[in-house]
């Protein structure tokens, strides 16, 4: 193969040489190291593919951000990480990369913009569209570069990623390392056309094929694409083939779907020693005319450095101690400190319904924090479906009140890497059944992030949608979904039924560094209640006690508040007093104040629309018989919506929803048991 | 230095694989690359290449085909050119530590529950597991207290309830529940009188427990009724007090009770239906006649069994008693002593008891009472004259016998009491 003559002198090429020995090298070590159990573990290396790594990292600052793979290990080193922190993280020990949280899949260094691998094939070509999307709203000259393999171009999250880059013209390079095999499977069979290049045409942007073994021609390419990039020229598709010369991962047998001589072929085409023999042969300028960045002064005496840079890191690596076992659950949520919330406000006596409520919190945040960005469909010009971004577009433009194509996964995925680097997106979902496409995004990446970083990379992003039955809306259009977001660590998930708690709710949001998920229940939301005009904000896992009472508690969430007050309503006028609890966050959830109420009235019912198994009703009850068991007098007793998906016609949509005559006869039979 | 040759990791789970060959001999000069042994690992066999270069030397007592390795384990060695090796360097792996005896979660479960240590238990099928049945008979071999039969028939009360009781000093227990299914609720705590008395709470112990079960099993789950009847004792007092007379010091002299026990055996003999036992099915009959002593001890009631009494004479009855009573006192009775008796004597004479109502030992039939012996004026022919004398209690379940026949069981066995001698001597 012929290789591209760049003009580059002998010192940048002998820095690129060192780059790509400190990955092989490090890569070898881990192979012994994982054959001698060291590593406990996954580990993919990426012996033959250096070139790339080297050649794109040689034109990054530590300000710009890199997404990979789950074949990492090259693309952290050389963004700059330390041998000894990678292969402590392989190790496990409490020196690593991710202090020992993540493994080979999940490297992390956000202070060198080594913003994640990850063990989720596509997720990072999203995630470097949104650190675009964050560069280009701060107004910085800084790059985001995904790299991902051939197996990844066939996701939706790569037509999502690359289309909306291209709309946009984010400062994004996406670096496919066609290695010819996704895992076993032949590039030549999974993908319809030969080239991953040509595919950028139909983003409309640049896409360039290269010979990946050949650093000197990437080195050229990418240097171009990281300068249109900063200059506001948008993305660019480069794809580099290459080869892995070791198996998918180490341990797997590789001849099964490739052959020896096909190995061997590609180990002949080895990047290393082609850049050694060029600069063996004078490229560049004579040898002993110039010096690399760390001062040595041939080929020879950088093998000779690295290896000695690797056999300590190794040392180091396996003397590190390991984490402390007490930490492990610590970084699920943001845990910088926080000055105590102000007591809450009278709601006072101005009434307004809770989209107007939510409207004011996002237009009040928004004046004053330009980080915030909303993302959705039909959220700019036209105001939002529920108008939740009504006139917001005319005083901020298109950058921060952005439509989107209909591409939930694409543009959530995108969010998350907005949110990793430095903007506060806000994801207008319309209704929230339709993320659930996207949902991985969520629950993989959103949710984990701030864990799998050790808190290193906070996650401000709002997540908000209508949820709910009602309208006969019919079943696309009416889920509830909380208790599955709620089950995850990382996430807060809020559930508003007041204007007054849904305007503080979203305020706190868009204020705290957790992924937030805004819940509204859709059929609240041109209700009128008192909000103060004010500043104000409501701590997440407070709970109100929407109606105090004696002789029962009830928990209720979301649509089932009004019903609930309206059937304690007619209970109180026949002398039964009843407490009514609103936990108004099922992530966290107020499991004091439903104690508190249980140890006075001894009887719990709890009532919610969303589906029973596993729900907010299993969940409270397991809570208070845990801690509250010797202050019931009676069973406790649950009431939710029917456990099938949501009808249409208004007699059955009606009939899948506790009703305030069910909710009254449930009251009635705990109060008699 | 020599570079250890180690089992790798094929797949994410593997703890252990099967060592297939080498590709290489002792001595050979491997280059790094090189294949240079197969090991099978979960999903299939793989070739390991070598990840240095060296003169191979292998383990003495290292792996042979088909034999298991585990990850990590050193198989071999790769050396320098012309590099002896230590003998630190040339060790076999290290022996497998002995694993616990494998048993199926089943069994496991089983001897969690009857708090039977499993390593104690040995495994009696072919295949080695121990199974559930290993787990029972272990424990039975262990076993040395009785099982209580547990009566519930307690009320129920609400966690709440149970709570205020505890708080106001009041037993629920003693309360009438107005939920559902006599459900106690906090309410009906609060509308019973509080309670304050002084005094110290005893705890339970498992005799206690099993005593208070039996009882109240013999009030609730059978129909009592109690027979008396006072006997002429005389003869039965002249006939110990001849032992008494005759006997040496360490001779042993019957007790009233055995004799009377031995008595009651005579008469059961003609009245077998005073030792059937209820079951849902029919009338049980023993054949053996076993009867049981009441012995009090400080731990409680203890019922140590005399078997076969028909078949014992007096004396090696009397000395089984002894032994036994001894036992019971000093806490030593095993369960199968006390197991299985079809008939009981409890004898409350030497406490100064005339009469009484004993409570059957379910599923026994009936059970006698026996009172003190006093001297006392009595008529026999129109004259007044003094006579010992004492009174029988017996209770009997009238489920199993009715009145008329209890009482003929009765009359027999005053008549035996009243003239012993011919029943006594063999």
């Amino acid at each position: 193969m012929k290789t591209m003559t760049t003009g580059l002198d002998q010192g940048r090429l002998l820095h690129l040489y060192r780059q790509m020995q400190v990955i092989r090298q490090c890569e070898e070590q881990l192979a012994k190291s994982h054959q001698r159990g060291l590593i406990h573990g996954a580990c993919h290396t990426y012996i033959g593919q250096e070139a790339i790594a080297v050649g794109v990292c040689a034109h990054l600052r530590a300000d710009d951000a890199v997404f990979s793979t789950h074949r990492g290990h090259g693309h952290a080193l050389a963004k700059g990480m330390p041998p000894a922190e990678l292969i402590a993280e392989l190790y496990g020990r409490a020196t690593g990369c991710s202090r020992g949280r993540g493994g080979s899949m999940h490297l992390f260094a956000p202070e060198i913009g080594m913003m994640g691998t990850s063990g989720i094939v596509g997720p990072c070509i999203l995630q470097a569209a949104g650190a675009g999307y964050s560069f280009k709203l701060l107004k910085t000259d800084r790059v985001a570069v995904a790299f991902f393999g051939d197996g990844a171009v066939n996701n939706g999250a790569f037509h999502e990623g690359l289309n909306l880059a291209g709309i946009w013209k984010l400062p994004v390079l996406f670096v496919c390392e066609n290695n010819q095999y996704a895992t076993e499977i032949p590039f030549n069979y999974a993908a319809g056309s030969p080239t991953v290049a040509s595919r950028a045409a139909s983003y409309g942007l640049p896409g360039f094929a290269l010979d990946g073994n050949d650093v000197e021609a990437i080195t050229a390419v990418a240097g171009e694409a990281v300068q249109r990039a900063r200059g506001g020229g948008g993305a660019t598709l480069i794809e580099c083939k290459t080869y892995r010369t070791r198996a998918h991962a180490e341990g797997m047998g590789d001849f099964t779907y490739r052959t020896r001589e096909e190995v061997e072929e590609w180990k002949g085409r080895c990047p290393i020693r082609r850049l050694r023999q060029r600069l063996d042969a004078g490229i560049g300028g004579p040898v002993a005319s110039t010096v690399n960045g760390n001062g040595h002064h041939s080929p020879d005496a950088v093998d000779a450095e690295v290896a000695a840079l690797v056999a300590e890191a190794h040392r180091s690596a396996e003397a590190s101690p390991w984490p402390d076992p007490a930490t492990a659950t610590t970084h699920v949520y943001d845990e910088s400190p926080r000055p105590s919330p102000a007591p809450p406000l009278p709601p006072g006596s101005r009434e307004i319904t809770m989209m107007k409520a939510t409207h004011e919190a996002l237009a009040e945040e928004m004046a004053k924090n330009p980080k915030i960005f909303v993302l959705g469909e039909g959220i700019g010009k036209r105001g939002g479906n529920f108008k939740t971004t009504e006139g917001l577009y005319d005083l901020h433009g298109p950058e921060r009140l952005c439509d989107t194509p209909i591409c939930e996964r694409g543009f959530v995925g995108l969010a998350g890497g907005a949110a990793m680097t430095g903007s506060r997106p806000v994801v207008d979902f319309m209704f929230a059944d339709f993320v659930l496409d996207g949902v991985g995004e969520i629950l993989n990446q959103i949710a984990k992030m701030q864990y799998m970083s050790s808190g290193r990379i906070k996650m401000p992003i709002l997540l908000r949608g209508c949820i709910g039955i009602g309208h006969a809306a019919a079943t696309h259009h009416s889920g509830n979904y909380y208790p599955l977001y709620a089950h995850f660590p990382g996430l807060r998930v809020v559930v508003p039924s007041t204007p007054y708690d849904a305007k503080g709710l979203l305020k706190r949001a868009l204020n705290c560094h957790d992924p937030v998920l805004f819940l509204e229940p859709r059929e609240l939301l041109g209700i009128k209640g008192p909000v103060p005009e004010q500043e104000y904000e409501i701590e997440f896992g407070k709970a109100a006690v929407v109606r105090e009472g004696r002789d029962a508690t009830v928990v209720a969430l979301a649509g089932m508040v009004r019903r609930t007050v309206e059937a304690c309503t007619r209970l109180a006028a026949r002398g039964v007093s009843v407490e009514v609890i609103d936990p108004r966050t099922v992530s966290p959830l107020d499991s004091d104040t439903i104690l508190q109420s249980v140890h006075k009235t001894g009887r719990l019912l709890i009532v919610d629309e969303a589906f029973a198994p596993f729900g907010l009703g299993a969940e409270v009850a397991a809570r208070v018989i845990d801690a509250g068991f010797d202050d019931l007098d009676a069973p406790i007793r649950r009431l939710h919506g029917a456990f099938t998906p949501t009808p249409y016609s208004p007699p059955l949509e009606k009939a899948v929803v506790p009703q305030a005559d069910d909710i009254e006869r449930a009251i009635r039979a705990l109060l008699e048991e | 230095m020599a570079i250890p040759v180690t089992v790798p990791r094929l797949g994410w789970s593997m703890e252990e694989g099967t060592f297939l060959q080498w590709l290489k001999n002792d001595g050979d000069d491997v280059r790094a690359g090189e294949p240079l042994f197969v090991l099978e690992g979960e999903k299939a066999a793989e070739d390991v290449e070598a990840l240095d270069a060296g003169t191979l030397h292998l383990n003495s007592g290292g792996p042979r085909p088909g034999d298991r390795v585990k990850v990590g384990e050193v198989i071999a060695h790769l050396a320098a050119h012309g590099e002896v090796l230590t003998p630190s360097q040339n060790v076999d792996s290290k022996p497998v530590p002995a694993l616990a005896p494998p048993a199926g979660p089943s069994a496991r479960r089983l001897a969690r529950s009857l708090g039977v240590a499993i390593e104690q238990v040995s495994a009696s099928g072919p295949t080695g597991r121990i199974t559930e049945e290993d787990i029972r008979r272990h424990r039975q071999s262990v076993e040395t207290v009785v099982p209580a039969v547990a009566v519930r028939n307690e009320p129920v009360a609400s966690p709440r309830a149970r709570r205020t009781a505890r708080e106001r000093g009041i037993d629920w227990k003693s309360l009438q529940g107005s939920g559902p299914n006599g459900r106690i609720r906090e309410r009906d705590v609060c509308a019973a009188p509080a309670r304050k008395t002084d005094g110290r709470l005893i705890p339970h112990t498992t005799v206690r427990r099993t005593i208070a079960a039996r009882m109240v099993a013999g009030v609730t789950q059978a129909a009592p009724v109690t027979l008396t009847t006072r006997i002429d004792a005389t003869n039965l007092v002249s006939f110990r007090e001849q032992f008494k007379s005759t006997g040496t010091t360490d001779a042993i002299v019957p007790s009233y009770t055995d004799l009377i026990v031995k008595l009651c055996a005579v008469a059961l003999r003609q009245h077998p239906l005073l030792q059937a036992q209820w079951r849902e099915d029919g009338l049980f009959v023993p054949e053996r006649i076993d009867i049981a002593i009441a012995v009090d001890t400080d731990g409680g009631l203890l019922v140590p069994v005399l078997r076969s009494v028909d078949q014992l004479g007096v004396r090696p009855l009397a000395a089984q008693a002894r032994e036994l009573v001894e036992l019971a006192r000093a806490g030593r009775l095993s369960a199968e002593q006390m197991r299985d008796a079809t008939f009981t004597v409890t004898n409350l004479g030497s406490l100064g008891i005339d009469a009484f109502t004993p409570i059957l030992n379910l599923p026994q039939c009936a059970i006698l009472g026996v009172g003190r012996i006093v001297r006392e004026p009595t008529v026999v022919n129109d004259q007044v004259v003094v006579r010992d004398r004492m009174t029988l209690s017996l209770t009997f379940d009238h489920r199993i016998v009715d009145g008329a026949p209890a009482a003929r069981f009765l009359d027999t066995l005053r008549r035996c009491l009243e003239q012993p001698v011919p029943w006594l001597v063999p």
